[in-house]
């Protein structure tokens, strides 16, 4: 099939500067005419047709159950990440991205299986952070965004994924190490720190359905109270005693800030932005993800190749978890505002379906450059993204990696924790918030 | 003192960073009782500049290359991009990096010097293999590492401090110059500790690691003590009767224990500057005494050290404001001026004028105030307790080039 193959060729090279670093070999002769046929998206089980029978290749007509049950979320901000209460994350795992292969008998919910790991995760934070201030407005600020009403996938995936180590490594005799747990805490500690500065330099009004911490304290308080569980995070760190969880951890410290300050410029040129936007995903999110469960495989007492492959599950993982974040940018409020709000192009960056679309549309190009910032930059770059394929060819990507993730969790000696990793690549991919 | 003719003073244009040799040759910025004080100490008294100057020397390449990586570094090559945009919006950004390299007395580059020279006073166990020796300066590579990482996580908190709060509904920043600056800085802060986090990682000690960011903690804490204003500036809390306060505990990983010292001139003022600078300071002596493998006692005699001698430096910048000719306005929390407060209760009256804003407060009333009263005297009695405490755990090493410089950094503390 004609199609298939050029669609290949070009995702290669997507995925090709992605993991080989060589940003820029584009191929321009492949215009996107035709590029993507429903039939073969269908075939691939890319367009999903099993709620109504039909696939115009609509996104609202792929997923009919938009996100008008988080009303709490005005979606006006790209740090909004869709964080959302454990049940409704459950409700929208399918199965239907399962590679080719026997299907599981009966199907994980990781959130079930791990209930005893995860209930006490953000109180145990808390007793962290209140063993180490005697200040109230301290306390009540670092602790404001461990509410519980995260959905927590990144303590999740890194005890589902120190669990199916241990299994694989140990068999029956493994159980969940102290220390791997604390990484999961780390983990969270760390991304909430970034949350926390995040929302003072972006200015947002509301996370997770309350006013954000830069609403109700003090700027400065709020800097120092993101320094401070940064500050515990590593005395926690320091407490495993283990130099290489140290230097894997602190990495992702500096990739966090990297990627904030990749976010900052927008003067590459053409062909250096699809690998600029990438690796700025990488270390925003990916990186995070990829470095904790690593983290834990090494706390298993993981050789060197088996601690890269837990690596490489987690850096997929966050990849393809970050691409359908910024594509449901897109789809998600069209939906519930019926108007086009696009909050990542509001603050002026452009994210996978921006850069698959200007492809199409070149004219797209002096308003990245922009950075979407005159009158009707906007609305027009939104009305382009949706009438190119940017869309689907953005799902693909993650799909790309999701499905890697899943291959990867499929190596693993067969637990209830290995098939949670192969269903929370799913959770990822096919999540509608 | 014998120990100044060591020190002589070499020509500047020796001088490697010409960014060190801005903060050495720069007097715009220094106070003018500075100004006569150096004229004097051209002649053989030790100044401040000179001791620093020459104690650089002593322990190798002048203070550290964090600012030739610096200007090496993408990030902060697309931070001054950004910083030019600044320029002319008066967010404080500016200010603080200009403080950090021209602020005289203050400036970050001591602050690691300090640790340099520990290191090189004390030694190190004869077990270090000579790989990881630095033997022409006399310290370990790795101790030359923690000193950077002293500096990173000093100026990074200095760079936080400097934001502008921007709450709403009260700021309105319609230019958006001021939301740009806080963007910049808090960016910037967060790289400098960022990178902090794995220079330490690297050291491969977890101690160590501990250690430190809980000596980050600490800075954090310290921006909560007290009452503030909506900058978030430190005002003293209301002065009560003395009490009898001990503030420290065995075990300095702990949190230290806030409310009781608030009211308390000399335990608040001690709280306070431990929290933003003496547990830094101390604890990257202490630091750099475990990379030694020194015992634990001589490191907690390290931690002592670094402790006091921060603490001698803040009184001594206390005390700057109240010298013949000073005006305009000072830090709310300066030890005379609490103590000042601690003698004449009624002043707080005063104070509470500057609880939204601290530019609300009379500081010209305030200064006659500190000048009538016991404030100035028994912050000089503050500073000299701890340099001489300082200099105590000093003198308990054996003598040598680093240790002179360290009590010529003492003196010039003591003598300004």
């Amino acid at each position: 099939m004609g199609s298939k193959t050029i669609l290949n060729v070009r995702f290669h090279e997507k995925i090709g500067c992605l993991l080989f670093g060589s940003p820029g070999i584009r191929r321009r002769a492949c215009s996107n005419d035709g590029v993507l046929s429903a039939r073969w998206l269908t075939q691939c089980g890319y367009l999903r047709t099993d709620y109504d029978g039909t696939s115009k290749g609509n996104r609202q007509q792929r997923h009919p159950q938009p996100v008008s049950a988080s009303p709490a979320h005005p979606l006006v901000h790209p740090c909004v990440r869709p964080e959302h209460n454990l049940t409704t994350l459950r409700n929208y795992a399918t199965m239907n991205t399962q590679q080719p292969g026997p299907m599981p008998d009966y199907q994980v919910d990781p959130y079930r299986l791990l209930e005893d790991d995860l209930k006490d995760v953000y109180s145990y934070i808390k007793n962290a952070l209140r063993r180490n201030t005697y200040q109230e407005d301290l306390y009540e600020i670092a602790t404001y965004y461990f509410d519980g009403n995260g959905k927590a996938i990144r303590p999740m995936v890194t005890i589902l994924m120190a669990r199916a180590i241990n299994y694989h490594m140990y068999q029956e005799n493994s159980s969940l190490l102290a220390s791997q747990r604390e990484v999961a805490m780390i983990s969270e500690m760390i991304h909430t720190a970034s949350l926390v500065h995040d929302d003072v330099i972006d200015q947002s009004d509301f996370r997770r359905g309350k006013p954000s911490v830069n609403v109700m304290w003090n700027h400065k308080k709020v800097t120092m109270a993101g320094d401070f569980v940064l500050a515990i995070a590593s005395m926690m760190i320091a407490r495993l005693k283990n130099n290489d969880v140290t230097l894997v951890l602190s990495q992702v410290v500096s990739d966090l800030v990297q990627g904030e300050f990749m976010q900052l410029g927008s003067k590459e040129t053409e062909n250096e932005r699809f690998a600029h936007y990438l690796t700025k995903t990488y270390r925003k999110t990916a990186s995070l993800m990829a470095n904790s469960i690593k983290s834990v495989s090494i706390l298993a007492g993981a050789d060197e190749q088996l601690s890269e492959l837990s690596y490489q599950y987690g850096r997929n993982l966050g990849l393809g978890f970050q691409l359908v974040d910024d594509l449901l940018d897109f789809v998600s409020n069209s939906a519930m505002m019926g108007k086009p709000t696009a909050a990542d192009l509001k603050l002026g960056l452009a994210t996978a379906p921006v850069l698959f679309a200007c492809e199409k549309y070149p004219e797209l190009n002096p308003m990245i450059m922009r950075r979407f910032q005159e009158p009707g930059d906007v609305e027009r770059a939104f009305e382009l993204v949706h009438k190119s394929k940017g869309l689907e060819q953005t799902q693909f990507l993650a799909k790309q990696h999701c499905q890697e993730a899943m291959r990867i969790a499929n190596m693993l000696k067969d637990s209830p924790y290995q098939k949670g990793l192969v269903v929370t690549a799913d959770y990822v991919l096919n999540r509608m918030k | 003192m014998s120990l100044s003719k060591v020190l002589r003073l070499r020509p500047l244009s020796q001088k490697l960073l010409p960014i060190t040799s801005a903060i050495i040759s720069d007097r715009k910025s220094v106070s003018s009782s500075e100004k006569q004080f150096a004229k004097l100490a051209q002649e053989k008294k030790p100044d401040w500049n000179r001791a620093v100057s020459e104690a650089e020397k002593i322990v190798g390449y002048p203070t550290s290359f964090l600012s030739l990586r610096w200007l090496l570094s993408d990030e902060i090559a697309n931070v001054a991009l950004h910083l030019r945009k600044l320029v002319g919006s008066n967010h404080p950004l500016l200010k603080t990096a200009k403080g950090l390299l021209y602020n005289g007395k203050n400036n970050m580059q001591a602050w690691g010097l300090i640790v340099l020279l520990i290191s090189k006073a004390a030694g190190h166990s004869p077990d270090i293999p000579d790989m990881e020796q630095d033997k022409a300066a006399g310290v370990l590579h790795s101790q030359r590492g923690l000193a950077e990482v002293t500096e990173m996580i000093r100026t990074s908190h200095l760079v936080h401090k400097g934001l502008v709060n921007l709450q709403p509904p009260n700021n309105v920043d319609a230019s958006g110059d001021m939301m740009f600056g806080n963007k910049i800085a808090l960016l910037s802060g967060d790289y400098l500790l960022s990178n902090s986090c794995i220079e330490l990682a690297n050291l491969r000690n977890q101690d160590l690691v501990e250690l430190m960011s809980s000596a980050v903690r600490d800075l954090a804490e310290a921006e909560f003590v007290g009452p503030r204003d909506k900058q978030n500036n430190p005002l003293p809390a209301k002065p009560k009767n003395q009490v009898e306060y001990k503030q420290f505990t065995e075990n300095n990983l702990e949190p230290l224990v806030v409310s009781e010292a608030l009211g308390n001139a000399q335990a608040e003022w001690t709280l306070r500057h431990v929290l933003n600078a003496g547990s830094l300071l101390g604890k990257s002596c202490q630091g750099t005494l475990k990379l030694a493998g020194h015992s634990e006692e001589l490191q907690e005699k390290g931690y002592l050290f670094g402790k006091h001698l921060a603490l001698a430096w803040q009184a001594c910048l206390d005390r700057e404001p109240f010298q013949a000719g000073s005006s305009g306005p000072f830090s709310l929390v300066c030890a005379p001026l609490m103590f000042t407060l601690q003698n004449k209760p009624e002043l707080y009256e005063h104070i509470e004028r500057g609880l939204e804003n601290v530019d609300e407060v009379d500081y010209e009333l305030l200064r006659k105030e500190v000048l009538e009263g016991p404030g100035l005297e028994l912050t000089k009695n503050l500073q000299k307790e701890h340099s001489q405490a300082a200099l105590q755990v000093l003198n308990e090493l054996p003598a040598s080039d680093a240790r002179t410089a360290l009590a010529n950094i003492i003196a010039a503390v003591q003598e300004s």
